[in-house]
């Protein structure tokens, strides 16, 4: 497993991917819909695939003496990889926000989603839907990209356009203040969504694992 | 005991099906796979490695099944569909690098050795190398790992007259050294120069399994697959 994590990283993951997870750094950006950094990183995980394919990635780990289930594994295991990367960048450019720049007037006074805890429980909740989505419907074949991807951009907007009008609700405003009394039911929240993230990626691990068995190639 | 066994292996698609097919294999042999294109060649030797699925029948390796030990059986052997055709824009010392972190048993002093023999250099990428030189990488690959058995699926297609017969006199000096060699061709004279054994399929099903000698009863191979190929051609014109 060690060796197969190796070979994704060095091997299957160019460049490109690890650039985008530069994308956590929009987390900065005021008056903008931040999630969409969330977005930019799955972007550069799906760009990673498609230069796979095009280096026939999967023939390759077919010819190694490693389980097929663990192809797949590795493949989800450098994705989480990567998405906690840039999950972790999301974060500390969050402390960052709600601390030092807490009185900043650009973020005081923003219209769109404040960087808190609730934004990172949904920069996990799209990285859970990339890895459903996008990896669960790649898994079928291990070849086509474009549908799986193009469904995760539908469901990727439809959760960011939820994030973005929930805390224009009177009784959920809570979810977009950087007010640190609502700190227990934002960590709440966001604990569920590690829980949600893990649970439903392990899950999707499992049924491509299966569906991969089941590919002549 | 055998280095290879395939028992009545079976797969149906919808417009194809390999049908029950039975060969088999010694230690240190050469044997050619023939057939003319779309024969089945490829799907069976697929089959073989698993990569696709039989509904029925049985591959044995090495005296072991080959579902159940798919991971130590290939530890012990080299396959490829002739040219490198993955990461042909990575170096070949990363490939290599890569690689041998899957092998217990990567020699890289051997790897060196057929690196230098095969005039390959780490520092180029697949895609800088000619169709020749990439089955030749191919075969560095295998025989680092110290692969027992080769399968290589039209490793000589589409090469040039001169690398042809390289690689075949690679093939021969590889057998005196005690590898086997499964290769599948369309060009029956590759054949005529190395191979101990052969295996003629067509349409899906195995024809003829055996000592090359014992198909051709003096003729040329060439000869006696076009025979066989007329006679089938021309039963289908019949009907």
């Amino acid at each position: 497993m060690k060796n197969l994590l190796y070979k994704e990283l060095r091997l299957a993951t160019p460049l490109l991917t690890f650039l985008f997870l530069a994308f956590s750094l929009m987390t900065f950006i005021p008056g903008y819909p931040i999630l969409c950094g969330a977005f930019f990183v799955c972007l550069g995980i799906f760009q990673g695939y498609q230069l796979g394919r095009e280096a026939n990635d999967i023939a390759y780990s077919l010819l190694l003496p490693v389980k097929k289930t663990d192809v797949v594994k590795a493949k989800y295991a450098s994705a989480v990889f990567l998405q906690m990367l840039a999950f972790f960048g999301c974060a500390l450019c969050t402390c960052i926000r709600m601390t030092f720049l807490s009185e900043a007037a650009v973020y005081k006074h923003n219209a769109l989603m404040s960087a808190n805890l609730i934004f990172l429980a949904f920069v996990l909740l799209i990285f859970m839907a990339f890895n459903v989505i996008f990896l669960g419907g790649f898994f079928k074949t291990a070849y086509t990209i474009g549908k799986p991807f193009v469904i995760f951009i539908i469901i990727n907007f439809i959760i960011i356009g939820i994030a973005e009008a929930l805390h224009h609700l009177p009784s959920l405003q809570w979810l977009n203040t950087l007010d640190f009394s609502y700190a227990g039911q934002q960590l709440s929240i966001l604990l569920a969504a590690f829980v949600i993230y893990a649970a439903a990626t392990a899950a999707a691990c499992k049924a491509s694992q299966k569906s991969f068995e089941k590919i002549d190639f | 005991m055998k280095i290879l066994q395939v028992r009545n292996i079976y797969k149906e698609y919808p417009n194809f099906k390999l049908q029950h097919a039975s060969f088999s294999m010694e230690k240190g042999t050469i044997m050619g796979f023939i057939g003319r294109n779309g024969a089945g060649k490829t799907t069976a030797l697929k089959a073989i490695m698993n990569m696709v699925h039989i509904s029925e029948g049985k591959v044995e390796f090495f005296g072991l099944d080959m579902k159940d030990n798919e991971s130590a059986i290939k530890q012990r052997i080299g396959y490829a569909g002739g040219a490198v055709d993955y990461y042909q824009k990575k170096k070949i010392g990363l490939l290599l690098e890569t690689t041998k972190r899957f092998f217990a048993d990567w020699d890289d002093e051997t790897c060196e050795k057929y690196m230098k023999l095969f005039s390959l250099d780490a520092n180029k990428t697949p895609s800088e190398l000619s169709a020749g030189m990439k089955v030749k990488l191919n075969l560095v690959i295998a025989l680092s790992h110290r692969a027992k058995l080769l399968i290589l699926d039209e490793p000589t297609s589409g090469l040039d007259p001169v690398s042809r017969e390289e690689l075949l006199d690679i093939f021969r000096y590889l057998k005196a050294q005690g590898v086997s060699i499964l290769f599948s061709t369309h060009i029956t004279s590759d054949l005529d120069k190395c191979a101990d054994d052969i295996t003629y399929i067509r349409d899906g099903r195995i024809i003829y399994t055996g000592s090359i000698e014992g198909f051709t009863q003096g003729e040329s191979l060439e000869a006696v697959m076009l025979k066989h190929e007329k006679e089938a051609f021309h039963e289908k014109l019949a009907l």
